[in-house]
C-alpha cells in the first residue's frame, strides 16, 4: 500500500523542491495545497500519512494547521519546512506535534535523513 | 509585457528567495532583541517612480527611516529603506537593552537597521550565487521630501522599481519595522536572468 503524502506551501517553487526531493517510494501518491485551508480540506477528506508543511502562508498559516490537526485529533507525521528558523518557532511547532523542523530551502539529504529517522524509509 | 515584468513563476521564485532571506533576518533580529518576531508573507509590487513616491508617502508614517545601498555582481543593486513606526521610538532603547546614555536613538536605530538589511541581503545573495557590498546606513528625516531627495541622488534610474515590503513584528513589544527594497529596472532584469536559471532546474 502506498504512503499518502501532502505538500503544503504557498510557493509553487517550494512545493516542487519538496516533491523533487522525495524518494521514489513516497512520490507515487502526492497531493499539493497552496495554503493551510486547502491542506485542512484535504486532510479532513482523505487519510494522509505524511504532511510537509510551510509556516508563513496566507489564509491559514502552518501553526494554524498544526493546531487544527491537534483539535481534530488527526494523526499523521508532519515535517515542517520553513524559512522561519527562530528557535522559538522551532519549539512551537514541535510542541504542536511536528515530527521535525527542516530549514528552507529543503536539502534532499536532510529530508531523507528525517524520513529515515521516522521510519518512512 | 515588457522586459521588466515578472511572470507568475518568476514572481513566485523571487517571493520564495525573499521568504528564506526574511526568515534568517528575523532569526537574527529575534536573537538580537531576545524575543520572538512574527513574520507576514512579504508583499512584492512593481511601481513606477511617480507611484513609488505616492506609496512611500502612505508608508511614511514612520518615526525614522534608515537607508542603505547594496551592490552585487551582475548589476544587482538597490536601496533598502527601514521604516520604524512612531509608537516604537520610546521602546527602542528598552528593546535593544541599551542604557539611557549609552547610544543615541539615531545610533541605536542605525545599528538595528544594518543588522536587518545586511542579514537579509546576504542570505538573498547567497541563494543566487551573488555577494553584496553595502554603503554606510544613513538616517533620513521621516518625510517624503527628504526620502525623495535621497532617492533622486542615487546613481541609478528609478523610472521603474520593484518594491518589496517586509514586515517584522516583535509581538512582545508591539514593535513594527518595515523593510522596503527598491530595486531599479536594470537590476530587476538582471535578477530575472538569475531567477530563470533557478527555474530551469525545476
Amino acid at each position: 500500500m502506498s504512503t499518502n503524502v501532502l505538500i503544503c506551501d504557498d510557493s509553487n517553487l517550494a512545493r516542487k523542491q519538496v516533491f523533487r526531493s522525495l524518494p521514489e517510494s513516497l512520490s507515487t501518491d502526492v497531493q499539493l495545497a497552496k495554503n493551510g485551508q486547502e491542506a485542512l480540506d484535504i486532510l479532513r477528506d482523505k487519510k494522509i500519512d505524511i504532511l510537509f508543511l510551510d509556516l508563513t502562508m496566507p489564509v491559514i498559516d502552518g501553526l494554524g494547521v498544526l493546531q487544527a490537526l491537534k483539535d481534530d485529533n488527526i494523526e499523521l507525521a508532519v515535517f515542517v519546512i520553513s524559512a522561519d528558523v527562530q528557535p522559538e518557532m522551532q519549539s512551537r511547532v514541535m510542541d504542536l506535534g511536528a515530527k521535525a523542523f527542516l530549514r528552507k530551502p529543503v536539502q534532499l539529504d536532510i529530508l531523507n535523513e528525517n524520513l529515515k529517522t521516522h521510519g518512512f524509509l | 509585457m515588457n522586459a521588466f515584468d515578472l511572470t507568475e513563476d518568476q514572481q513566485d521564485c523571487l517571493q520564495e528567495l525573499i521568504n528564506v532571506a526574511m526568515g534568517q533576518a528575523s532569526d537574527q533580529l529575534a536573537r538580537y532583541l531576545d524575543t520572538f518576531v512574527y513574520l507576514k508573507v512579504p508583499k512584492i509590487e512593481q511601481v513606477k517612480s511617480e507611484q513609488l513616491l505616492v506609496t512611500l508617502n502612505q508608508d511614511l508614517k514612520a518615526t525614522a527611516v534608515v537607508s542603505q545601498g547594496f551592490f552585487g555582481y551582475e548589476g544587482i543593486r538597490g536601496e533598502a529603506l527601514l521604516m520604524y513606526q512612531p509608537q516604537d521610538s520610546n521602546r527602542l532603547a528598552d528593546l535593544l537593552g541599551y542604557e539611557a546614555d549609552e547610544l543615541t536613538f539615531d545610533e541605536q536605530i542605525i545599528d538595528l537597521s544594518s543588522i536587518l538589511t545586511t542579514t537579509f541581503l546576504n542570505v538573498f545573495a547567497s541563494q543566487i550565487d551573488n555577494q553584496m557590498s553595502y554603503s554606510a546606513p544613513r538616517l533620513l528625516s521621516p518625510n517624503l521630501g527628504a526620502v525623495t531627495q535621497h532617492l533622486q541622488q542615487q546613481a541609478f534610474n528609478w523610472d521603474l522599481a520593484l518594491k518589496v515590503r517586509i514586515s517584522y513584528q516583535v509581538t512582545d513589544y508591539s514593535f513594527n519595522c518595515d523593510m522596503v527594497l527598491l530595486i531599479p529596472e536594470q537590476a530587476i532584469i538582471n535578477i530575472k536572468t538569475v531567477i530563470d536559471r533557478i527555474l530551469e532546474e525545476f
